[in-house]
């Protein structure tokens, strides 16, 4: 074995778990498609829509729309969280948001995967509410707005992706 | 000609009527394709459809001089990476075009930045549209790649971490087979 198929069979052996929402969330999220490259990834996303463009890229689990308003839908997405995550155990999960991504990363923590979250470029002024919530257990959390480094901790900035 | 577009979730009578009545005043003189959603407003001086499909989107994008909307994160991205002069209305909360004033945010870190032209208020538009036909929009630099190498770095570094106990079966290997 070479060390570049070393290299290679470990990333293959790094379950990665992608999710997003439809729209700017996941747009954002696929530009940087190029950092997962070679690991065993799958997407989670909101819509069946933007699930069936994704299946292109791999494995796909739709868990539906929800947000603060609609209670009963956020524990019917919670739901598919818990059984996506347990049926797939992922050992890193990446999301732009929002609140699905939210959940997944919550969910990730428990089952000991790493987090990375990268918030909407939309967030200009402050952290987005999800992101809010998931920066106190995210091992790598990316802004992409340099002020909003400089006014939390723990918030790193490299750029935009858009 | 110009795309006229303010997406499909909300109405947004307040830019549908300001650039009709823009025209009106004669301040715009090219050809106006609008998609004006659920808005109820339906202009006098250019044609108009509810929504266009993605393909259809991204042909009117490319065919357009000019490209007045929303400020949408999503028109805002597609204006820039098509390098085409953009005037942005945000929507705003109170006429309940939209849920909060993030909008507000996003167009003025944008036109403080150059990319875009903003009319924050519909007595601001006639003003704006005028120097939208001359607006070169400060290309982007496209940071995505840094983004996406920071993350790289990170997932490498967890990929070799020594509680990873399966890299290190396969990294047992991997020393085996050097070993011979």
């Amino acid at each position: 074995m070479s060390s570049q198929e070393l290299i290679a069979k470990r990333k293959k052996n790094l379950r990665i778990c992608l999710v997003a929402s439809a729209g700017g969330h996941i747009s954002q999220l696929l530009r940087l498609a190029e950092s997962w490259k070679g690991y065993d990834s799958f997407y989670v996303t909101t819509t069946q829509v933007v699930g069936e463009k994704l299946q292109q890229h791999g494995r796909v689990y739709v868990v539906g729309e929800c947000n603060r308003q609609h209670p009963i839908r956020v524990v019917k997405v919670l739901l598919r969280c818990i059984r996506t995550v347990c049926r797939e155990g992922p050992d890193v999960v990446i999301s732009t948001g929002a609140a699905a991504g939210c959940i997944v990363c919550f969910l990730g923590k428990i089952v000991g995967a790493k987090v990375i979250w990268i918030d909407s470029i939309t967030n200009v002024e402050r952290i987005s509410l999800s992101g809010r919530m998931v920066r106190y257990m995210a091992d790598l959390f990316l802004v992409q707005w340099a002020e909003l480094a400089e006014q939390y901790k723990n918030v790193e900035y490299v750029g935009a992706v858009i | 000609m110009i795309f006229l577009t303010v997406g499909t979730q909300f109405p947004f009578d307040r830019l549908v009527k300001a650039v009709d009545d823009a025209f009106n005043d004669g301040l715009i003189n090219e050809e106006v394709f609008a998609q004006i959603g659920e808005t109820s407003y339906r202009p006098r001086n250019f044609e108009s459809v509810a929504s266009v499909g993605k393909k259809l989107f991204d042909k009117y994008v490319k065919e357009s001089s000019s490209i007045i909307s929303h400020a949408g994160m999503g028109t805002i991205t597609m204006a820039l990476d098509n390098h085409k002069p953009l005037l942005a209305m945000p929507r705003l909360k109170k006429h309940g075009e939209v849920v909060n004033n993030h909008q507000v945010a996003i167009a003025k870190k944008f036109e403080e930045l150059g990319h875009i032209l903003v009319a924050y208020q519909e007595k601001d538009l006639p003003e704006k549209v005028k120097k939208l036909k001359g607006f070169v929009p400060r290309p982007r630099e496209n940071q995505a790649k840094a983004v996406a190498a920071r993350i790289s770095e990170f997932l490498y570094k967890i990929s070799t971490s020594e509680q990873r106990l399966c890299c290190r079966n396969i990294d047992k290997a991997f020393i085996k087979s050097k070993n011979g």
